[in-house]
């Protein structure tokens, strides 16, 4: 095989203009896309934006007038985290049937209450440009996210409630639904964050510690959740490791077998 | 009919695009909009603001620290009791507002002497940008630290020797560490935008940090106690406030760690 052409083909010279345009830096710019700018009519559709079109929701959450959209989102999430509560208290019945969804449903409300200064915080300290709307409206959408994934979970959730009467067991699986449920939904967030042309997403990476210890520790402020107890509310306070260390001994020590 | 969660708003264009808000260059002239200046780095505009003296933007600082170090000092002192919180929401924004003005004359003359030519109410101006950053993140943090103490068990006369008091304790200490590394880290950014080279900036720097950390920790050592004792009394100033310095404090402690017993 003679790699060698005798008429080469000649190219005409390349200015600037024939050069193709260089790679673009960072995202995709959000809203690019005709589809993304479709307006969200209603709830059934932003569920379907942030599991199908996140883009599309990053991009409404942007536009004038989101708040409503953000309003939606939080009540998605307090309906879901209610219903998954449910789940949670068919485990010990009684009085955990409403007490668990509420405790769920204000302890997400309260941590992220509790979280939202310190990451626009460290929005504008990262020299992100993005107003506190759409870092509340991003909030929303990683706890949309969480709350629908955990009633993805509530099926199996619920068949374990009523197979275990281990409460340590289930403690442990909720809570590794829940560590799922947030990894996606901090996913989403910083999908969202790296639009915002931060310079470092350290502080956002802080933040995600924060946010999950502060609900972590709601799960430990609020207790029980998964158990019963005389009290609605807990009077001793406790750190969260240390509570699951009492419960996983209390639960052994109880019941040696744990299968009912 | 029904309308769509986010309208698309009086606009001809049938897909309801607008352009984005984010790739506007010129930032909104909101108030969230100037906080948000002040927290990330434009120097350039925030240069712009220590030139004229505009009483509304010098309040809005003011409010930024009373509020931010209040919320913070509130959330410190709650865990001893309510009335302590209140003292040390007090005594806080106190201490930095102290801290601003008692060494504004000296911060005014340094710098020029250093070679970065500012007048009086820049160098003041300049500072006081520099707190209200540090108190809008301790503002920002203290919903933390409220919650950290909520799930505090309450204190005890042998707390000082608890794993809590020392994890609050460092909490305490990281938050105000990083609100004050923030804080400085733009003042630098700012002196840098002002001074013609960077080692004038850098001067400066060092210049009004060594005053600020000396007369406010002094300060600090003066309005004791903060997160208080189980078995000292609530008060806002200790009966010793007076007597004695931090320094003085700092040089016995050492004295007492070297000395060698016979």
């Amino acid at each position: 095989m003679n790699e060698s052409n005798p008429n080469p083909t000649v190219y005409p010279s390349q200015t600037a203009a024939d050069l193709p345009p260089p790679p673009i830096q960072g995202p995709r710019p959000l809203g690019d896309d005709p589809t993304e700018r479709e307006p969200i009519p209603n709830l059934f559709a932003a569920i379907e934006s942030i599991l199908r079109q996140p883009r599309r929701l990053m991009f409404q959450l942007r536009q004038p007038g989101a708040g409503q959209l953000i309003a939606a989102m939080f009540f998605v999430t307090m309906v879901c985290s209610a219903i998954y509560g449910v789940i949670v208290g068919s485990f010990s019945g009684g009085a955990q049937w409403w007490a668990a969804p509420v405790k769920i449903s204000a302890g997400l409300l309260l941590a992220t209450i509790i979280c939202l200064p310190s990451l626009y915080i460290f929005t504008c300290l990262s020299g992100a440009q993005a107003r506190l709307i759409e870092i509340l409206g991003l909030v929303a959408g990683l706890l949309m996210l969480m709350t629908i994934l955990l009633i993805g979970f509530a099926p199996v959730a619920w068949l374990f409630s009523q197979s275990t009467n281990h409460l340590a067991w289930m403690g442990a699986l909720h809570l590794i639904f829940w560590g799922i449920a947030t990894i996606f939904g901090l996913r989403f967030l910083e999908a969202g964050f790296a639009h915002a042309k931060a310079r470092s997403h350290a502080g956002l990476y802080t933040w995600s510690i924060i946010f999950v210890l502060v609900a972590l520790q709601m799960t430990t402020a609020l207790r029980p959740i998964v158990g019963t107890s005389a009290k609605l509310l807990p009077t001793e306070k406790k750190f969260f490791l240390t509570h699951w260390g009492d419960s996983i001994k209390a639960a052994t020590e109880k019941s040696p077998d744990p299968v009912r | 009919m029904k309308r769509p969660l986010n309208p698309p708003g009086r606009t001809n264009n049938p897909t309801g695009y607008r352009p984005n808000p984010l790739m506007q260059t010129t930032p909104a002239p909101t108030r969230e909009g100037k906080f948000s200046t002040l927290l990330q780095a434009e120097s350039q505009t925030i240069a712009a603001w220590t030139k004229d003296w505009n009483a509304r933007r010098v309040a809005g600082h003011l409010g930024i620290i009373i509020l931010g170090a209040g919320c913070f000092g509130a959330a410190m002192g709650w865990w001893r009791s309510p009335e302590q919180g209140m003292f040390v929401a007090i005594k806080f924004p106190l201490i930095l507002l102290l801290t601003t003005l008692g060494n504004a004359a000296l911060n005014a003359m340094l710098a020029p002497l250093l070679g970065l030519n500012l007048s009086l109410r820049q160098s003041l101006l300049a500072i006081l940008m520099s707190f209200a950053i540090t108190a809008a993140i301790l503002g920002a943090f203290s919903p933390l630290l409220g919650f950290l103490v909520w799930n505090a068990p309450p204190m005890t006369p042998d707390v000082k020797s608890t794993a809590t008091y020392g994890f609050i304790k460092l909490a305490n200490v990281v938050v105000i560490a990083f609100a004050g590394i923030a804080g400085n880290a733009r003042l630098y950014q700012l002196l840098r935008q002002l001074a013609s080279h960077r080692r004038i900036a850098r001067r400066v720097f060092v210049a009004w940090l060594a005053g600020n950390l000396f007369l406010g920790s002094q300060l600090s050592w003066m309005a004791r106690p903060f997160i208080g004792s189980p078995q000292l009394p609530v008060v806002f100033l200790r009966a010793d406030a007076l007597k004695g310095n931090f320094y003085e404090n700092v040089w016995s402690t050492l004295v007492e760690l070297t000395r060698i017993d016979d």
